[in-house]
Protein backbone atom coordinates (compact mmCIF):
# COMPACT_ATOMS: atom_id res chain seq x y z
CA UNK A 1 0.00 0.00 0.00
CA UNK A 2 1.14 3.77 -0.99
CA UNK A 3 0.33 6.34 1.17
CA UNK A 4 -1.81 9.05 -0.37
CA UNK A 5 0.19 11.64 -2.15
CA UNK A 6 -0.40 15.66 -1.20
CA UNK A 7 1.16 17.79 -3.49
CA UNK A 8 3.78 19.67 -0.59
CA UNK A 9 6.19 22.24 -1.88
CA UNK A 10 10.07 21.33 -1.08
CA UNK A 11 11.93 22.89 1.83
CA UNK A 12 14.55 25.00 0.48
CA UNK A 13 17.47 24.56 2.39
CA UNK A 14 20.26 26.10 0.38
CA UNK A 15 19.25 28.26 -2.84
CA UNK A 16 19.79 25.16 -4.55
CA UNK A 17 19.33 22.19 -2.28
CA UNK A 18 15.56 21.43 -1.42
CA UNK A 19 14.24 18.84 1.00
CA UNK A 20 11.35 16.41 -0.51
CA UNK A 21 10.26 15.52 3.01
CA UNK A 22 7.95 12.35 3.43
CA UNK A 23 7.14 10.52 6.67
CA UNK A 24 6.32 7.20 7.65
CA UNK A 25 4.43 6.21 11.03
CA UNK A 26 6.09 4.29 13.58
CA UNK A 27 4.54 3.67 16.51
CA UNK A 28 2.97 6.86 17.34
CA UNK A 29 6.34 8.95 15.67
CA UNK A 30 6.62 9.61 12.58
CA UNK A 31 10.21 8.67 10.45
CA UNK A 32 11.55 10.01 7.67
CA UNK A 33 12.13 8.92 4.17
CA UNK A 34 13.73 11.41 2.34
CA UNK A 35 14.55 12.62 -0.80
CA UNK A 36 17.19 15.79 -1.63
CA UNK A 37 16.83 17.38 -4.61
CA UNK A 38 19.72 20.00 -6.24
CA UNK A 39 19.33 22.15 -8.77
CA UNK A 40 22.61 22.60 -11.02
CA UNK A 41 22.03 25.26 -13.99
CA UNK A 42 18.96 24.11 -15.76
CA UNK A 43 20.02 20.32 -14.78
CA UNK A 44 18.36 18.54 -10.75
CA UNK A 45 19.83 16.13 -9.21
CA UNK A 46 18.09 13.60 -6.74
CA UNK A 47 19.81 12.39 -3.83
CA UNK A 48 18.19 8.94 -3.16
CA UNK A 49 15.02 8.05 -4.39
CA UNK A 50 12.62 7.76 -1.56
CA UNK A 51 10.79 4.32 -0.87
CA UNK A 52 7.62 3.13 -3.08
CA UNK A 53 5.58 3.38 -0.05
CA UNK A 54 5.78 7.05 -0.81
CA UNK A 55 6.26 6.79 -4.85
CA UNK A 56 3.47 8.95 -6.24
CA UNK A 57 3.81 12.09 -4.11
CA UNK A 58 7.90 12.42 -4.11
CA UNK A 59 7.08 12.44 -8.03
CA UNK A 60 4.69 14.97 -8.10
CA UNK A 61 6.10 16.83 -5.81
CA UNK A 62 9.86 16.41 -7.88
CA UNK A 63 8.10 17.63 -10.88
CA UNK A 64 6.60 20.44 -9.24
CA UNK A 65 10.21 21.67 -8.50
CA UNK A 66 11.58 20.89 -11.74
CA UNK A 67 9.12 22.51 -13.77
CA UNK A 68 7.83 19.04 -14.96
CA UNK A 69 11.24 18.00 -16.51
CA UNK A 70 12.86 15.35 -13.82
CA UNK A 71 15.79 14.86 -12.56
CA UNK A 72 19.05 14.22 -14.81
CA UNK A 73 20.79 12.08 -11.93
CA UNK A 74 20.29 9.98 -8.87
CA UNK A 75 22.90 9.29 -6.34
CA UNK A 76 21.91 6.91 -4.01
CA UNK A 77 24.12 6.99 -0.79
CA UNK A 78 22.98 3.00 -0.43
CA UNK A 79 21.06 0.78 -2.63
CA UNK A 80 18.70 -0.24 0.80
CA UNK A 81 15.05 -0.74 -0.41
CA UNK A 82 13.70 3.24 0.86
CA UNK A 83 16.65 4.61 -0.24
CA UNK A 84 16.79 3.06 -3.83
CA UNK A 85 13.06 1.76 -4.74
CA UNK A 86 11.86 4.16 -6.74
CA UNK A 87 14.85 3.92 -9.18
CA UNK A 88 13.78 2.01 -11.40
CA UNK A 89 10.13 3.88 -12.03
CA UNK A 90 11.67 7.33 -12.47
CA UNK A 91 13.94 5.97 -14.81
CA UNK A 92 10.68 4.03 -16.95
CA UNK A 93 9.60 7.70 -16.53
CA UNK A 94 12.18 10.63 -16.69
CA UNK A 95 14.10 8.07 -19.14
CA UNK A 96 18.17 7.96 -19.24
CA UNK A 97 18.59 9.30 -16.04
CA UNK A 98 22.38 8.86 -14.38
CA UNK A 99 22.19 6.67 -11.61
CA UNK A 100 25.30 6.84 -8.93
CA UNK A 101 25.41 3.99 -6.78
CA UNK A 102 28.59 3.67 -4.02
CA UNK A 103 27.90 -0.36 -4.13
CA UNK A 104 31.38 -1.99 -5.31
CA UNK A 105 29.27 -4.19 -7.57
CA UNK A 106 25.61 -2.41 -8.50
CA UNK A 107 24.69 -5.71 -10.48
CA UNK A 108 23.95 -7.57 -7.16
CA UNK A 109 22.18 -4.78 -5.51
CA UNK A 110 19.38 -4.79 -8.59
CA UNK A 111 21.32 -1.57 -10.40
CA UNK A 112 23.54 -2.85 -13.40
CA UNK A 113 23.35 0.42 -15.01
CA UNK A 114 24.49 2.10 -12.06
CA UNK A 115 27.85 3.82 -12.51
CA UNK A 116 30.04 3.45 -9.26
CA UNK A 117 31.16 5.90 -7.36
CA UNK A 118 34.29 5.32 -5.31
CA UNK A 119 33.85 6.02 -1.58
CA UNK A 120 36.93 8.29 -0.57
CA UNK A 121 36.51 9.81 -4.07
CA UNK A 122 34.72 12.30 -5.82
CA UNK A 123 32.76 12.64 -8.62
CA UNK A 124 31.58 15.63 -10.92
CA UNK A 125 27.67 15.35 -11.61
CA UNK A 126 26.47 18.16 -14.01
CA UNK A 127 29.25 20.05 -12.98
CA UNK A 128 28.95 20.04 -9.65
CA UNK A 129 31.51 18.08 -7.29
CA UNK A 130 30.41 15.00 -5.51
CA UNK A 131 32.02 13.58 -2.66
CA UNK A 132 31.70 10.25 -1.21
CA UNK A 133 32.66 9.73 2.43
CA UNK A 134 33.30 6.76 4.38
CA UNK A 135 30.47 6.74 6.25
CA UNK A 136 30.80 6.50 10.14
CA UNK A 137 27.49 5.84 10.85
CA UNK A 138 25.51 3.64 8.89
CA UNK A 139 24.16 -0.37 8.30
CA UNK A 140 25.34 -1.49 4.61
CA UNK A 141 28.70 -1.46 4.28
CA UNK A 142 28.77 -0.24 0.74
CA UNK A 143 27.32 3.33 2.18
CA UNK A 144 28.78 6.37 1.58
CA UNK A 145 27.87 10.04 2.79
CA UNK A 146 27.77 12.32 -0.27
CA UNK A 147 29.27 15.75 -0.20
CA UNK A 148 27.97 18.81 -2.55
CA UNK A 149 31.10 21.11 -2.69
CA UNK A 150 28.64 24.03 -4.19
CA UNK A 151 26.35 23.97 -1.19
CA UNK A 152 28.21 22.48 1.63
CA UNK A 153 25.53 20.07 2.49
CA UNK A 154 25.94 16.71 3.86
CA UNK A 155 24.15 14.14 3.31
CA UNK A 156 24.32 11.50 5.43
CA UNK A 157 21.99 8.77 4.58
CA UNK A 158 20.75 6.17 7.72
CA UNK A 159 22.98 8.46 10.14
CA UNK A 160 22.32 12.20 11.59
CA UNK A 161 18.43 11.06 12.16
CA UNK A 162 15.57 11.03 14.91
CA UNK A 163 12.04 9.99 14.61
CA UNK A 164 9.38 13.23 15.10
CA UNK A 165 5.78 13.85 15.80
CA UNK A 166 3.16 14.66 13.32
CA UNK A 167 3.42 18.74 13.16
CA UNK A 168 7.28 18.45 12.46
CA UNK A 169 7.88 16.86 9.49
CA UNK A 170 9.41 20.07 7.61
CA UNK A 171 11.00 21.37 10.96
CA UNK A 172 14.63 21.63 11.12
CA UNK A 173 16.60 21.08 13.97
CA UNK A 174 17.20 24.29 15.01
CA UNK A 175 13.24 25.32 14.63
CA UNK A 176 12.07 22.66 17.21
CA UNK A 177 12.06 24.62 20.78
CA UNK A 178 15.32 23.09 22.10
CA UNK A 179 16.28 20.80 19.18
CA UNK A 180 15.34 17.67 18.59
CA UNK A 181 14.88 16.17 21.71
CA UNK A 182 17.29 13.76 22.72
CA UNK A 183 14.82 10.76 23.12
CA UNK A 184 14.07 10.92 19.82
CA UNK A 185 17.72 10.83 18.22
CA UNK A 186 18.62 8.08 20.38
CA UNK A 187 15.22 6.00 20.07
CA UNK A 188 16.11 6.42 16.19
CA UNK A 189 19.94 5.44 16.24
CA UNK A 190 18.93 2.50 19.01
CA UNK A 191 16.49 0.99 16.27
CA UNK A 192 18.21 1.54 13.01
CA UNK A 193 21.64 1.03 13.92
CA UNK A 194 22.23 -1.86 16.15
CA UNK A 195 26.17 -2.43 16.14
CA UNK A 196 25.84 1.08 18.30
CA UNK A 197 25.38 -1.63 21.17
CA UNK A 198 29.25 -1.93 20.80
CA UNK A 199 30.66 1.67 19.64
CA UNK A 200 33.26 3.90 21.31
CA UNK A 201 31.89 6.71 21.56
CA UNK A 202 35.28 8.82 21.40
CA UNK A 203 36.49 7.19 18.54
CA UNK A 204 32.60 7.97 16.86
CA UNK A 205 33.38 11.54 17.62
CA UNK A 206 36.50 11.30 16.62
CA UNK A 207 35.72 10.33 12.98
CA UNK A 208 32.87 12.77 12.69
CA UNK A 209 34.74 15.91 13.86
CA UNK A 210 37.79 14.72 11.21
CA UNK A 211 34.46 14.72 8.67
CA UNK A 212 33.63 18.31 9.66
CA UNK A 213 37.17 19.69 9.82
CA UNK A 214 37.77 18.26 6.13
CA UNK A 215 34.45 19.46 4.54
CA UNK A 216 33.13 23.02 4.89
CA UNK A 217 29.44 21.64 6.02
CA UNK A 218 26.31 24.03 5.90
CA UNK A 219 23.63 21.56 6.58
CA UNK A 220 23.64 18.01 7.69
CA UNK A 221 20.78 15.77 5.63
CA UNK A 222 19.84 12.97 6.91
CA UNK A 223 17.28 10.67 5.03
CA UNK A 224 15.46 9.83 8.18
CA UNK A 225 15.80 12.67 10.14
CA UNK A 226 15.40 16.47 10.32
CA UNK A 227 18.12 18.30 8.53
CA UNK A 228 20.55 20.03 11.17
CA UNK A 229 22.25 23.81 9.99
CA UNK A 230 26.12 24.46 10.73
CA UNK A 231 24.58 26.71 14.04
CA UNK A 232 23.19 23.50 15.55
CA UNK A 233 25.62 20.61 14.56
CA UNK A 234 27.36 21.18 18.29
CA UNK A 235 23.61 20.88 19.86
CA UNK A 236 23.17 17.36 17.68
CA UNK A 237 26.65 16.00 18.44
CA UNK A 238 26.42 16.76 22.11
CA UNK A 239 22.91 14.54 22.15
CA UNK A 240 24.57 11.99 19.35
CA UNK A 241 27.60 11.20 21.51
CA UNK A 242 25.14 10.80 24.51
CA UNK A 243 22.88 8.18 22.56
CA UNK A 244 25.93 6.21 20.99
CA UNK A 245 27.16 6.41 25.06
CA UNK A 246 24.12 5.44 26.27
CA UNK A 247 23.51 2.71 23.63
CA UNK A 248 26.52 1.15 24.29
CA UNK A 249 26.60 1.45 27.77
CA UNK A 250 22.77 -0.24 28.10
CA UNK A 251 24.16 -3.25 26.33
CA UNK A 252 26.14 -6.03 28.08
CA UNK A 253 27.47 -9.30 26.33
CA UNK A 254 25.87 -11.80 28.65
CA UNK A 255 28.97 -13.84 30.23
CA UNK B 1 25.70 -23.81 -8.81
CA UNK B 2 24.08 -26.11 -5.68
CA UNK B 3 25.44 -28.82 -3.61
CA UNK B 4 23.44 -30.94 -1.82
CA UNK B 5 26.88 -31.55 0.64
CA UNK B 6 24.32 -32.96 3.69
CA UNK B 7 21.60 -35.23 2.84
CA UNK B 8 18.31 -33.21 2.61
CA UNK B 9 20.65 -29.33 2.30
CA UNK B 10 21.54 -27.89 -0.80
CA UNK B 11 23.93 -24.97 -0.87
CA UNK B 12 23.41 -22.90 -3.81
CA UNK B 13 26.09 -20.00 -4.82
CA UNK B 14 26.21 -17.15 -6.37
CA UNK B 15 29.95 -16.85 -6.77
CA UNK B 16 29.69 -13.54 -9.47
CA UNK B 17 32.69 -12.13 -11.37
CA UNK B 18 36.37 -11.66 -10.38
CA UNK B 19 36.68 -8.86 -7.88
CA UNK B 20 39.44 -7.14 -9.70
CA UNK B 21 40.64 -4.56 -7.27
CA UNK B 22 40.54 -7.33 -4.49
CA UNK B 23 42.02 -9.59 -6.93
CA UNK B 24 45.01 -7.14 -7.55
CA UNK B 25 45.23 -6.34 -4.04
CA UNK B 26 45.78 -9.64 -2.75
CA UNK B 27 48.33 -9.96 -5.70
CA UNK B 28 50.83 -6.70 -4.29
CA UNK B 29 50.98 -8.05 -1.23
CA UNK B 30 51.83 -11.99 0.86
CA UNK B 31 48.81 -13.22 1.33
CA UNK B 32 49.02 -17.12 2.55
CA UNK B 33 45.17 -18.44 0.89
CA UNK B 34 45.86 -16.15 -2.08
CA UNK B 35 47.45 -17.85 -5.35
CA UNK B 36 48.54 -15.44 -8.06
CA UNK B 37 46.57 -14.44 -10.86
CA UNK B 38 43.57 -16.25 -9.81
CA UNK B 39 40.03 -14.57 -9.20
CA UNK B 40 38.56 -13.40 -6.29
CA UNK B 41 35.11 -14.22 -5.71
CA UNK B 42 32.77 -13.06 -2.37
CA UNK B 43 29.74 -15.16 -2.83
CA UNK B 44 26.05 -15.00 -2.25
CA UNK B 45 24.50 -18.46 -0.92
CA UNK B 46 21.07 -19.49 -0.17
CA UNK B 47 20.44 -22.69 1.22
CA UNK B 48 17.70 -25.10 0.71
CA UNK B 49 16.70 -27.59 3.30
CA UNK B 50 14.72 -30.23 1.46
CA UNK B 51 12.79 -32.47 4.81
CA UNK B 52 8.87 -33.57 4.60
CA UNK B 53 8.58 -30.08 3.91
CA UNK B 54 10.74 -27.80 2.46
CA UNK B 55 12.30 -24.53 3.33
CA UNK B 56 15.23 -21.48 1.69
CA UNK B 57 17.03 -19.26 3.17
CA UNK B 58 17.88 -16.24 1.16
CA UNK B 59 17.05 -15.89 -2.13
CA UNK B 60 20.83 -14.81 -4.23
CA UNK B 61 21.11 -11.64 -5.63
CA UNK B 62 19.09 -9.83 -8.91
CA UNK B 63 21.98 -10.52 -10.86
CA UNK B 64 21.05 -14.12 -10.32
CA UNK B 65 17.47 -14.42 -10.67
CA UNK B 66 17.41 -17.59 -13.19
CA UNK B 67 19.81 -19.38 -11.35
CA UNK B 68 17.67 -19.47 -8.27
CA UNK B 69 14.96 -20.41 -10.30
CA UNK B 70 16.41 -22.85 -12.10
CA UNK B 71 18.14 -24.92 -9.01
CA UNK B 72 14.84 -25.22 -6.99
CA UNK B 73 13.13 -26.28 -10.50
CA UNK B 74 15.68 -29.23 -10.27
CA UNK B 75 16.00 -29.94 -7.15
CA UNK B 76 12.38 -29.45 -5.97
CA UNK B 77 10.92 -31.13 -9.08
CA UNK B 78 6.68 -31.27 -8.41
CA UNK B 79 7.17 -30.31 -5.14
CA UNK B 80 6.12 -27.01 -3.59
CA UNK B 81 8.69 -24.50 -1.62
CA UNK B 82 7.03 -24.40 1.40
CA UNK B 83 8.67 -21.40 3.53
CA UNK B 84 11.14 -18.47 2.00
CA UNK B 85 12.95 -17.04 4.65
CA UNK B 86 14.33 -13.70 4.16
CA UNK B 87 17.51 -12.76 6.63
CA UNK B 88 17.45 -9.62 6.52
CA UNK B 89 16.20 -6.95 3.61
CA UNK B 90 19.56 -6.37 1.51
CA UNK B 91 18.98 -6.45 -1.86
CA UNK B 92 21.60 -9.71 -2.40
CA UNK B 93 19.51 -11.85 0.44
CA UNK B 94 15.92 -10.77 -0.39
CA UNK B 95 16.41 -9.30 -4.07
CA UNK B 96 14.35 -12.23 -5.64
CA UNK B 97 12.01 -12.87 -2.88
CA UNK B 98 9.25 -11.21 -5.31
CA UNK B 99 10.39 -13.91 -8.24
CA UNK B 100 10.15 -16.66 -6.42
CA UNK B 101 6.84 -16.13 -4.90
CA UNK B 102 5.54 -16.00 -8.40
CA UNK B 103 7.37 -19.34 -9.25
CA UNK B 104 5.87 -20.91 -5.92
CA UNK B 105 2.78 -18.92 -4.94
CA UNK B 106 1.97 -21.53 -1.89
CA UNK B 107 5.21 -20.53 -0.42
CA UNK B 108 5.11 -18.66 2.79
CA UNK B 109 7.17 -15.81 3.42
CA UNK B 110 8.90 -15.71 6.54
CA UNK B 111 10.61 -12.50 7.68
CA UNK B 112 12.35 -11.38 11.14
CA UNK B 113 10.51 -9.66 13.52
CA UNK B 114 13.14 -7.77 14.60
CA UNK B 115 13.26 -4.17 13.58
CA UNK B 116 10.29 -1.77 12.78
CA UNK B 117 9.00 -0.26 9.14
CA UNK B 118 8.02 -3.94 7.30
CA UNK B 119 6.22 -2.12 4.81
CA UNK B 120 8.56 -0.52 3.59
CA UNK B 121 10.07 -3.77 2.04
CA UNK B 122 6.75 -5.33 1.58
CA UNK B 123 7.09 -7.67 4.70
CA UNK B 124 3.99 -6.35 6.15
CA UNK B 125 2.27 -9.95 5.90
CA UNK B 126 4.67 -12.60 6.44
CA UNK B 127 5.42 -14.78 9.19
CA UNK B 128 7.23 -13.00 11.58
CA UNK B 129 9.94 -15.05 13.30
CA UNK B 130 12.66 -14.23 16.04
CA UNK B 131 14.14 -15.86 19.39
CA UNK B 132 12.36 -19.25 20.38
CA UNK B 133 10.85 -19.32 17.21
CA UNK B 134 10.50 -22.88 15.12
CA UNK B 135 10.12 -24.48 12.04
CA UNK B 136 9.87 -28.07 11.87
CA UNK B 137 10.33 -29.56 8.39
CA UNK B 138 9.98 -32.99 9.23
CA UNK B 139 13.93 -33.80 9.37
CA UNK B 140 15.25 -30.88 10.02
CA UNK B 141 14.41 -28.36 12.91
CA UNK B 142 14.65 -24.86 11.86
CA UNK B 143 15.24 -22.42 15.05
CA UNK B 144 15.55 -18.25 14.70
CA UNK B 145 17.70 -16.22 16.85
CA UNK B 146 17.95 -12.56 17.12
CA UNK B 147 21.34 -11.88 14.76
CA UNK B 148 24.09 -10.64 16.87
CA UNK B 149 26.05 -8.76 14.15
CA UNK B 150 23.99 -7.45 11.66
CA UNK B 151 23.74 -4.32 9.49
CA UNK B 152 19.81 -4.04 8.83
CA UNK B 153 17.85 -3.94 11.85
CA UNK B 154 15.25 -6.26 10.15
CA UNK B 155 17.46 -9.66 10.93
CA UNK B 156 17.29 -12.99 11.91
CA UNK B 157 20.34 -15.64 12.41
CA UNK B 158 19.02 -19.14 12.18
CA UNK B 159 19.92 -22.86 13.37
CA UNK B 160 19.57 -26.25 12.31
CA UNK B 161 18.99 -28.68 15.20
CA UNK B 162 20.15 -32.20 14.18
CA UNK B 163 22.86 -30.76 12.11
CA UNK B 164 23.66 -27.87 14.88
CA UNK B 165 24.47 -25.71 11.96
CA UNK B 166 24.48 -21.93 12.38
CA UNK B 167 23.80 -19.53 9.28
CA UNK B 168 25.21 -16.86 10.61
CA UNK B 169 24.22 -14.92 7.78
CA UNK B 170 26.82 -11.83 7.43
CA UNK B 171 29.20 -12.96 9.89
CA UNK B 172 32.36 -15.21 9.15
CA UNK B 173 32.29 -14.38 5.61
CA UNK B 174 34.95 -15.15 3.43
CA UNK B 175 36.64 -14.34 -0.18
CA UNK B 176 37.30 -17.76 -2.25
CA UNK B 177 39.59 -18.36 -5.35
CA UNK B 178 38.29 -19.82 -9.05
CA UNK B 179 38.73 -23.44 -8.06
CA UNK B 180 37.16 -23.07 -4.61
CA UNK B 181 33.31 -23.11 -5.32
CA UNK B 182 30.93 -24.80 -3.67
CA UNK B 183 33.79 -26.11 -1.57
CA UNK B 184 33.90 -27.12 1.96
CA UNK B 185 36.88 -25.29 4.03
CA UNK B 186 37.91 -28.59 4.98
CA UNK B 187 38.56 -29.53 1.35
CA UNK B 188 40.68 -26.59 0.13
CA UNK B 189 44.40 -26.94 -0.56
CA UNK B 190 44.76 -22.97 0.44
CA UNK B 191 44.23 -22.40 4.10
CA UNK B 192 41.07 -20.37 5.78
CA UNK B 193 43.21 -17.74 8.17
CA UNK B 194 42.61 -14.60 9.89
CA UNK B 195 43.75 -12.92 6.95
CA UNK B 196 41.38 -14.34 4.83
CA UNK B 197 38.39 -13.46 7.09
CA UNK B 198 39.86 -9.93 7.23
CA UNK B 199 39.59 -9.37 3.88
CA UNK B 200 35.75 -10.12 3.88
CA UNK B 201 35.22 -8.44 7.10
CA UNK B 202 37.71 -5.44 6.79
CA UNK B 203 35.47 -4.54 3.96
CA UNK B 204 32.22 -5.12 5.25
CA UNK B 205 31.86 -4.91 8.55
CA UNK B 206 33.42 -0.82 8.22
CA UNK B 207 31.51 -0.36 11.73
CA UNK B 208 34.39 -2.64 13.60
CA UNK B 209 36.67 0.14 13.29
CA UNK B 210 34.16 2.55 15.80
CA UNK B 211 34.07 -0.35 18.36
CA UNK B 212 35.15 -1.19 22.07
CA UNK B 213 36.66 -4.86 20.70
CA UNK B 214 36.57 -6.56 23.57
CA UNK B 215 33.26 -6.32 23.76
CA UNK B 216 32.65 -7.87 20.50
CA UNK B 217 35.32 -10.44 21.69
CA UNK B 218 33.67 -10.87 24.43
CA UNK B 219 30.18 -11.06 21.80
CA UNK B 220 32.30 -14.43 19.98
CA UNK B 221 32.82 -16.55 23.45
CA UNK B 222 29.48 -15.99 23.97
CA UNK B 223 27.84 -16.60 20.79
CA UNK B 224 30.48 -19.74 20.62
CA UNK B 225 28.82 -21.35 23.65
CA UNK B 226 25.49 -20.35 22.94
CA UNK B 227 25.09 -22.20 19.92
CA UNK B 228 28.36 -24.38 19.99
CA UNK B 229 27.86 -25.11 16.23
CA UNK B 230 29.32 -28.20 14.19
CA UNK B 231 28.68 -26.30 10.90
CA UNK B 232 28.97 -23.05 10.32
CA UNK B 233 26.86 -22.28 6.95
CA UNK B 234 27.49 -18.46 6.37
CA UNK B 235 25.52 -15.88 3.11
CA UNK B 236 29.17 -14.82 2.09
CA UNK B 237 31.48 -17.49 2.36
CA UNK B 238 32.40 -21.03 2.51
CA UNK B 239 31.11 -24.03 4.59
CA UNK B 240 32.92 -24.65 7.53
CA UNK B 241 31.70 -28.04 8.47
CA UNK B 242 34.92 -28.98 10.70
CA UNK B 243 36.46 -27.42 14.33
CA UNK B 244 33.68 -24.73 13.63
CA UNK B 245 34.95 -23.21 16.36
CA UNK B 246 38.24 -22.55 15.42
CA UNK B 247 37.09 -20.07 13.09
CA UNK B 248 35.34 -18.69 15.50
CA UNK B 249 37.81 -17.88 17.92
CA UNK B 250 40.16 -16.74 14.70
CA UNK B 251 37.38 -13.85 14.57
CA UNK B 252 38.54 -12.36 17.43
CA UNK B 253 41.53 -11.58 15.79
CA UNK B 254 40.28 -10.24 13.01
CA UNK B 255 37.82 -7.86 14.99
CA UNK B 256 41.00 -6.66 16.93
CA UNK B 257 43.17 -5.65 13.87
CA UNK B 258 40.21 -3.94 12.42
CA UNK B 259 39.75 -2.05 15.48
CA UNK B 260 43.30 -1.18 15.67
CA UNK B 261 43.96 -0.45 11.91
CA UNK B 262 40.87 0.55 10.66
CA UNK B 263 38.56 -0.42 7.66
CA UNK B 264 40.93 -2.07 4.90
CA UNK B 265 38.70 -1.12 1.89
CA UNK B 266 35.73 -2.05 0.22
CA UNK B 267 34.33 -4.56 -2.05
CA UNK B 268 34.31 -4.16 -5.82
Amino acid sequence: MQARPILRPTINLTTDVEWINECFPTQGRHEHVSVYLIRSGEKYIIIDSGSYYHRESIRVRILAATSQSGPGAIILSHADYPHAGNVNTFRREWGEIDVIASSGVPELQGLPYAKKSRIGGSQDVFGRKFSFIDPPLADRSHTSWIYDHASGVLFTADGMGNYHRPGQCGLTFGEFPGGVPLTDIYDFHRNALVWLRYVDPARLRAKLEAIYSQFDISYIAPIHGNPIAVKDLEAFMDRLIETASRIADEYKVDT
Amino acid sequence: MAREFIPGIFWIQECGANLNDLASAMSQDSHNWYRARREVHIPQNAYLFVGEKSLLFDTLSPASSEQIIAELRHILGDRPLDYLVVSHTDTPHAGNTFKIQREYPQTRLVAPRYGDAHELYHLEDALKVGEGDVIDLGGFVLKFHEATFLDAPISVWMTEEKTRMLLPVDWIGMPHMDGECLKCVDELDAVVDVDRLLQFHGRVFFWLQYVNASKIIAEIDRINRHFNPSIIAPAHGLVIRQDASRYMNMMKTVVQVISDHGRIGVVG
